[in-house]
């Protein structure tokens, strides 16, 4: 069996991968704010750890003007979706007592 | 790191709930859209109604078409890539249809106050009943301006297609973009 995913672990992190791995990977991916709310984290908090995941190759973050707001768009990577797939896989197997 | 059985169930219930909301909020967005659409298409008919009582009949299903045929293409455009096309929606569409079509024409015999208001009711009694599957926001939709039509139907006296427009338009458009932020 596979040890945990450190990064994934952190119980935010492990929301934004669970949120953004319900998306299909042909969608473009969950707003900052949608994914504030999803997490129940600040904006900082928020920011900080999708940085972390943006250093791991989890997630891909996009900066775009719409309606000349500033829009953050966060996408799981391949990688980061087989990421989760394993830490999820890890965590089934403790309950299963593997 | 050490994780107990107990963190572990803990933690895979916090992935589900977030997945969970994912999913009931792509549901929102979807029939936001498709509120949305109902309510221009209603201010339409029924304020043409009002203005000139003479659309009532054949010609308000044309417009209904439209509407059909928009939702339709939001439908398809919400489903993911290679997905099915949405039979089992658009099936639940034709048989409260065919149910309405039955009861207002065969056995009913309804005249134009009673169709302007049985058909949107119809169709939010069936958001009503969503509601109990895919969120409360439906039920909420269903039973709130099922009550304004059934109000308008009673007391709004000559100024009923008027209120219909306003109700089953403007009220959906209201209650749609509601639903977005839901």
């Amino acid at each position: 069996m596979d040890g945990p995913d450190e990064i994934i672990h952190q119980p935010i992190r492990l929301r934004v991968m669970a949120a953004l791995t319900a998306c299909d990977p042909s969608e473009e991916g969950l707003d900052f704010t949608r994914l504030k709310g999803l997490t129940g984290a600040t904006d900082g908090n928020l920011g900080a750890h999708l940085d972390h995941l943006t250093r791991a190759g989890y997630v891909e973050v996009s900066k775009a003007f719409v309606a000349r707001r500033p829009r953050t768009t966060v996408k799981a990577s391949p990688q980061g979706r087989a990421a989760f797939a394993r830490h999820v896989a890890f965590l089934k197997a403790i309950i299963a007592g593997m | 790191m050490t994780i107990g059985s107990d963190e572990a169930a803990a933690m895979l219930a916090d992935v589900d709930s977030v997945v969970a909301k994912v999913k009931q909020s792509r549901i929102y967005r979807s029939a936001a859209l498709i509120i949305m659409l109902w309510g221009a298409i209603n201010l339409a008919r029924d304020g043409l109604i009002a203005l000139a009582p003479g659309w009532f009949g054949p010609r308000w299903f044309l417009v209904d078409a439209i509407g059909i045929a928009g939702t339709i293409v939001v439908l398809s455009r919400g489903a993911t890539v290679g997905a099915r096309p949405p039979m089992r929606t658009l099936a639940a569409f034709l048989l409260f249809y065919a149910f309405g079509w039955i009861w207002a024409n065969l056995i009913g015999d309804f005249g134009p106050r009673q169709q302007m208001a049985f058909w949107p009711t119809l169709f939010l009694f069936g958001y009503a009943v969503a509601g109990l599957w895919f969120g409360w926001a439906f039920t909420a939709i269903g039973l709130g301006l099922t009550a304004l039509i059934v109000a308008a139907y009673f007391w709004s006296g000559a100024a009923f297609s008027l209120s219909m427009a306003v109700i089953t338009g403007g009220g959906f458009i209201l209650c749609g973009l509601w639903m977005r932020r839901a």
